[in-house]
């Protein structure tokens, strides 16, 4: 109706087709019909729709007792077993037809306690003597443990002498598993109680209450200050390294890096310090290793605690990023003709930096021999001419007069291309194809 | 009821400002009086010329001679009622000194004014439960338990400690019970249900040490607080009054302090609040005051004072500032702050559960209900507390719950079913003594 009215109101045409379609079409509506057991009011209040599990049976709500049944609350005494003694406390009890209940009190089967073994004098002779603890002390621990159900931190608390919580347990678990052992028929039959399997281990737990209490004993004014103290040590590292990194980047190949030690935040080691000295004709790959380098370092030095070779390898790596498979496996291949390990034996400091210093030689003596073959190719192809295509073993005759023992190096080459090892110092490589099948040849030759 | 059945036991709290009694099963004591116990001396009040005769006779009678007749003419009132009559020489005398009773005569009659006078029982047909001090000594207990035995002849006894009956009204088994008394707090960790004794601190200010600060500041700032009898208000004009002193020169001294002592506590229980702050003079010089009229009709501009006398819980050396405490100043050194007591505490016991007793601390006691104690605690013990530690106060919301923790947690454990095995009976006494209540009552 008031629907309506609006309408009229607002002089908005009525809609009579409409309403007549809804009246028709208005869906069946359900009955709900209430369900027994609860009010009209009640149900309204769930929305009117039952609920998917009904958490009550709905039965139980209105249920009366049997009319058969009289019942009657009577103030009756407690039957207890868990009483031992004759005392009458009492309380209201549900009477049906004029019969008490007889079962025994509801509440008696949570009289329980911890069965504790009791030796005898005889047993403590034979099997219990300490030499820190007397028989009145191990008596009166055994009566409290057995007043307090075990509980180690009261029975502490309320023993006499001024034992710790961990001497206590120590003391009662070894008892009771020397005289299970005592006690048993044979050492099988006991191996299976959960005392024999295992034991109490009275240093761990000191060592674990230890560390424990360290841990709540420092108090949040300290560790404030030493988050303070972290936070501003990382920030000062920070800026070391971004002021080192824009230096390098800066500079051209041609000079000392001194890396110094790093000195960032308590508690790191030193990160390896390589002095690197490049050679004079070293070219574009240089820097960037040195970028690779100073990154490296940087993640070495977020780490502030690492292993050596662990830090060696990180350097190797970063400074082999920059050159393919092959090239590394040249590398690797001089150090063993050299003799020398591929990883130090003793990684100690100055180990490790002749070592890389050693590797990074190679690898420039490497792109050295590269460019000479490049140049001698191309000369030899100026010189040649229609033999461009194909370099030939003079130059392999040249790479073999070389004092170092290229040709197990060369032997050595696998001869699938590393695809992915496309970095900036490529150009290094791209004669490399071309050496291919001397290389074969080489191998086959020799 | 789910765990409870009740045996219709009355639970007893006697506490050093005020004793709590009432039916086991209900939500508050029905009973709730001052304990202290207003004595008339028969001697004084009868004949003062022969008193000087009976003082020569005194030193050669025998001390028991003396005594009885002395017993023999006081009469004691016990009960709110009974005390806010004011009578010539009535004495004020509390029967507990430093948390532990010194006088079991006067704990006699404030438990026979409960039963008979309050409750209206007869203490042979119910188990009664007592709540006692966390250090109560075996001689105490072995003492109650005769009374009551003895005299009162109830069926069967328990005692319980005050912190575990806290910790049972709060639900938990094991946590730290700060409990803001009248005479004394103290600080009990409870394990398990077990009090661990060793790891109890205690102070001696409490609520009442605070009113006598603020009695004494008041004082000393020349505002006199007339007790309610010492003054009649008459009409004058229409809404105006005039106080007219009225002469009672008989009064005693201690019965003064004890009506001065009920205006001021009212005044500190509405009008003081806890610091956020360490308090000091400087900052607090220019608060604005509040008002409070006093009931002889004078009003009262309280500033400073709301805060500092609050702050003597957290920092008690502010005590030697107050003019008229100075006696107390060589216990104060010894004596350290709240939070300082609650981390003193904690670390007395073992490690493994420090963790679970940060992070249920627990208030109780009238002194607790005053405002923002609980915000200032939690704030002092996060900031001194090991950051690992998650620093949890709770306190419940309800004053009258806070006031009755004790009582409330009695009420529980005496209408539980698995309790009922575990009651002291009569028969057990008669066949073991006295004695055997320490290992019945841990």
């Amino acid at each position: 109706m008031g629907g309506t009215d609006a309408k009229d109101i607002l002089g908005l045409p009525k809609t009579p087709l409409s309403l007549s379609h809804e009246k028709k079409s208005r869906p069946q509506k359900e009955s709900h019909r209430k369900p027994d057991g609860i009010s009209r009011e009640v149900y309204a209040l769930t929305g009117g729709v039952a609920p998917l599990m009904p958490s009550i049976d709905v039965t139980h709500l209105k249920r009366r007792p049997p009319p058969d049944e009289k019942v009657a609350w009577q103030w009756l005494p407690i039957k207890s077993s868990a009483r031992k003694d004759d005392l009458q406390l009492y309380h209201w009890v549900r009477v049906v037809n004029g019969v008490p209940p007889t079962a025994d009190y509801s509440f008696a089967k949570y009289n329980k306690s911890v069965d504790i073994l009791k030796y005898t004098d005889d047993e403590y002779e034979n099997h219990l003597t300490d030499p820190v603890w007397t028989k009145e002390e191990t008596d009166q621990l055994f009566e409290l443990c057995e007043r307090f159900d075990l509980r180690f931190t009261v029975i502490a608390d309320r023993f006499p002498l001024p034992r710790t919580v961990e001497e206590l347990k120590d003391r009662y678990y070894s008892v009771t598993r020397a005289l299970l052992r005592a006690r048993a028929q044979s050492p099988a039959d006991v191996a299976n109680h959960p005392l024999m399997k295992e034991p109490y281990d009275i240093t761990r737990d000191r060592e674990r209450k230890r560390a424990l209490s360290m841990v709540l004993s420092q108090s949040r004014h300290q560790e404030k200050k030493d988050a303070e103290i972290l936070a501003e040590a990382k920030r000062i590292t920070e800026m070391r390294l971004a002021a080192r990194r824009a230096a390098d980047l800066d500079v051209s190949g041609n000079e000392n890096v001194g890396l110094d030690k790093a000195d960032g935040g308590p508690g790191c080691s030193v990160s390896p310090s390589s002095n690197s000295q490049l050679p004079a004709t070293a070219v574009a790959p240089s820097t960037l290793t040195m970028a690779d380098y100073a990154s490296t370092l940087a993640s070495l030095r977020m780490l502030h605690v690492y292993l050596r070779t662990y830090g060696l390898e990180q350097m190797v790596q970063a400074a082999s990023s920059a050159v393919g498979l092959r090239t590394i496996k040249r590398v690797e291949q001089t150090l063993q003709d050299l003799g020398v390990n591929l990883k130090p034996k003793v990684p100690t400091k100055t180990v490790c930096d002749e070592h890389l210093e050693l590797r990074k030689e190679i690898l420039t003596l490497l792109n050295l021999q590269k460019q000479l073959q490049y140049k001698e190719s191309e000369g030899s192809s100026h010189r040649e001419g229609t033999y461009a295509a194909m370099p030939d073993t003079p130059k392999d005759r040249v790479f073999a007069s070389e004092p170092f023992s290229f040709g197990g190096i060369s032997a050595e080459r696998p001869i699938k291309k590393e695809p992915k090892r496309k970095g900036p110092g490529r150009q290094a490589d791209t004669p490399s194809p071309a050496h291919k099948r001397p290389r074969k040849l080489k191998a086959s030759d020799l | 009821m789910y765990g409870g059945d009740e045996v219709s036991a009355i639970v007893v709290d006697l506490g050093s400002h005020t004793c709590k009694a009432g039916y086991a099963g209900e939500d508050a004591p029905k009973a709730v009086f001052p304990s202290v116990v207003g004595a008339v001396d028969g001697v004084e009040a009868m004949d003062v010329d022969a008193d000087s005769a009976k003082n020569n006779s005194n030193s050669e009678d025998s001390k028991t001679n003396e005594s009885d007749k002395e017993k023999g003419k006081r009469k004691l009132y016990v009960g709110s009622q009974a005390l806010n009559y004011r009578r010539d020489h009535m004495e004020i005398l509390s029967p507990i000194k430093d948390g532990i009773v010194s006088d079991w005569d006067l704990v006699d009659n404030i438990w026979e004014h409960a039963f008979r006078g309050c409750l209206m029982i007869d203490p042979k047909e119910h188990p009664m439960l007592l709540a006692e001090p966390p250090l109560n000594t075996q001689q105490q207990r072995e003492k109650a338990a005769e009374l009551m035995f003895e005299k009162y002849k109830v069926p069967a006894l328990f005692m319980a400690k005050n912190p575990v009956l806290t910790s049972f009204a709060t639900g938990r088994a094991t946590s730290l019970v700060v409990d803001c008394g009248g005479g004394s707090t103290t600080i009990s960790p409870v394990h398990e249900g077990y009090v661990l004794q060793k790891a109890v601190v205690s102070a001696p200010i409490g609520g009442e040490f605070l009113t006598d600060c603020l009695l004494k500041s008041l004082e000393s700032k020349g505002i006199t607080i007339r007790p309610r009898y010492s003054f009649k208000r008459k009409e004058v004009r229409p809404g105006e009054f005039q106080v007219e002193d009225v002469g009672v020169p008989d009064t005693t001294e201690s019965y003064k302090l004890f009506c001065q002592r009920m205006i001021v506590g009212d005044i500190k229980d509405s009008i003081c609040r806890v610091p956020d702050t360490p308090y000091d003079d400087k900052s607090y010089a220019n608060i604005p005051t509040t008002s409070y009229e006093l009931p002889d009709g004078q009003t009262l501009e309280i500033g400073a004072d709301r805060f500092k006398i609050p702050d003597v819980m957290f920092n008690p050396s502010i005590v030697q500032t107050i003019p008229g405490m100075e006696k107390y100043g060589d216990m104060i050194p010894t004596v350290r702050g709240l939070p300082h007591m609650v981390m003193e505490s904690i670390n007395k016991c073992d490690v493994d559960i420090r963790r679970e007793l940060y992070s249920s601390i627990l208030l109780a006691g009238g002194t607790s209900s005053m405002q923002q104690l609980k915000e200032r605690l939690e704030k002092d013990l996060i900031e001194e507390s090991p950051h690992s530690a998650r620093v949890k106060v709770l306190a419940s919301g309800n004053t009258t719950e806070r006031r009755f923790s004790v009582w409330i947690g009695g009420s529980i454990l005496a209408s539980l079913g698995s309790f009922q095995q575990m009651w002291f009976s009569k028969s057990e006494y008669e066949e073991h003594g006295a004695s055997y209540i320490q290992r019945k009552c841990p």
